[in-house]
């Protein structure tokens, strides 16, 4: 029970940091109109993920804090990476 | 959804906007700088969350001070909190005996169930006095004991038969020795993690052993809450029933239990049936004084010890103590932090009550004076929410807040050694 409210509590956490990076414009152009959807979707999946490497790697205390940088990295990526090709295909 | 903003036709450059009631001049702009605004903020949030995150869980001092603040709220009410369950380690309880020259010694150890994480890739331990008498069923010191463990730690509780004896005895070192090396070898902890904390009369042995030359270099830390520096100047004063503090001399009246100890400790030095009288007139069911017929029966040096004890002489304290038999004085000397501290390697926390009535405060900012004078690592803390060395239950929500704040950075300091 207390693991499962530990991995309840990442997932609010992913969905959390997905809400900021959507008032943050983080979402790429290119994603259209269910981009929003994707970006909560990848905060879930990337605090879950967070949390479990932060579990196994620095114990229970340390895996909530772990969950919440990971999120925020992951969720910064598709916007660089949107932010790198636009850059590209302009010198080109 | 359409708002009334979006269907505002772009006004077109070098013609002025239609006028539109209920509708500003350019609201779209506005809009469109608000949401600017709005993202700018959520992406700072980002960049503190990141940062929050990545310091708490990877930094050694950002994940010390996030063990420390996992701890507060259980030392702080006294018994873990059921939301912080989740994040609690599951914890094992055992107990261990060791034979020293002094006696038995029992540990109580608390540790976590499961395997120390790959990072740091082992734990800190905690070796715990807590203090004269048997604690080991006392609800704070296993609160204490497993909230420390459900953190990651692991604690091992120590006393000894001189101490459940109501009494001290600088031949506990050897065992507390034992204890240490035992702790460094414990499953999961790291031999460089391993530190001291001694609550009360409990501090002033793990100075003793934290000064031994066999573990000196080894141990990571020492914490004494509420410990004294030196048994002389706790006699002094106890006799003279006032304490010297930053200079200014105040009344202080101790509780019955550190006489006790104190003759307890001393009485076996005792000629004849001295130290029996003295016993007897400091014990649970004494009155803490003898008739003056029984004083008159007493050796001069026992009954200097009895006037320092009673208070009943506080113009006469220096004289008493200089009264004091050999024996006694070696006693106390070999039981003071004083002659040892130059010989401690580790970092000294300190934590006194400020109305302590078992030791006086004025033994820890002594003890702080001295260590400032060696340029000894150190730090040190006042507080006024505990008794003695127990929470005490009617503080006030702003003691609780800024007393909080200073146990936090001393918890921080010694979680450092297993982060």
């Amino acid at each position: 029970m207390p693991v499962l409210s530990l991995v309840l509590s990442w997932a609010l956490l992913g969905l959390l940091v997905g809400a900021l990076a959507l008032a943050a414009r983080l979402k790429p152009v290119s994603w259209g109109g269910r981009g929003w959807l994707c970006l909560l979707a990848l905060g879930l999946a990337s605090a879950l993920v967070g949390g479990l490497l932060g579990f196994w790697l620095l114990g229970r205390l340390f895996s909530s804090a772990a969950a919440l940088w990971v999120a925020v990295l992951v969720l910064c990526l598709p916007r660089l990476a949107d932010v790198l090709r636009i850059r590209r295909a302009s010198r080109h | 959804m359409e708002t009334t903003e979006n269907n505002v036709t772009p006004d077109k450059p070098g013609t002025a906007p239609p006028f539109r009631p209920g509708v500003s001049a350019h609201p779209p702009e506005k809009k469109e700088w608000g949401r600017r605004v709005g993202a700018w903020l959520a992406r700072v949030a980002l960049a503190l969350c990141f940062l929050a995150g990545f310091s708490l869980s990877l930094v050694p001092s950002g994940r010390a001070t996030l063990r420390a603040l996992s701890i507060l709220p259980g030392l702080l009410a006294a018994a873990q909190p059921p939301w912080e369950e989740p994040v609690a380690e599951p914890i094992t309880q055992s107990e261990r005996t060791l034979n020293s020259p002094t006696g038995t010694i029992y540990l109580d150890i608390y540790a976590p169930a499961t395997d120390a994480p790959p990072v740091p890739g082992s734990r800190e331990g905690i070796l715990l006095i807590p203090g004269v008498g048997d604690q080991r069923k006392d609800a704070q010191l296993i609160n204490f004991s497993r909230t420390l463990a459900s953190s990651g730690l692991v604690v091992m509780d120590l006393t000894t038969q001189t101490l459940i004896g109501n009494r001290l005895d600088a031949g506990d070192e050897e065992g507390i020795v034992q204890a240490f090396e035992l702790l460094q070898s414990w499953p999961g902890v790291g031999a460089n993690r391993v530190g001291l904390l001694g609550f009360s009369a409990g501090g002033p042995l793990m100075c003793l052993a934290a000064a031994d030359a066999r573990v000196r270099d080894k141990v990571a830390f020492v914490t004494l809450f509420g410990g004294y520096f030196d048994a002389r100047t706790l006699l002094q004063t106890i006799g003279r029933r006032e304490l010297t503090e930053n200079g200014e001399t105040q009344p202080w009246h101790p509780v019955p239990y550190p006489l006790q100890v104190l003759a307890d400790t001393i009485a076996p030095l005792m000629p004849n049936n001295d130290g029996q009288m003295l016993v007897n007139a400091f014990g649970p069911n004494g009155r803490e004084s003898l008739s003056p017929a029984q004083v008159a029966q007493l050796a001069p040096s026992s009954a200097a010890a009895y006037h320092l004890l009673a208070g009943d002489e506080p113009g006469l304290v220096d004289a008493n103590l200089a009264a004091l038999s050999p024996e006694v004085r070696a006693l106390l000397s070999s039981l003071s932090p004083s002659q040892v501290v130059s010989q401690i390697r580790a970092p000294i926390y300190l934590l006194h009550d400020r109305s302590d009535q078992f030791v006086p405060v004025s033994e820890s900012l002594e003890f702080a004076a001295a260590l400032a004078r060696l340029h000894h690592r150190y730090d040190f803390a006042e507080f006024g929410i505990f008794q003695h060395v127990e929470v005490r239950a009617n503080s006030g929500f702003s003691q609780l807040v800024g007393d909080g704040v200073s146990l936090l950075r001393l918890a921080s300091e010694v979680m450092q050694a297993g982060s």
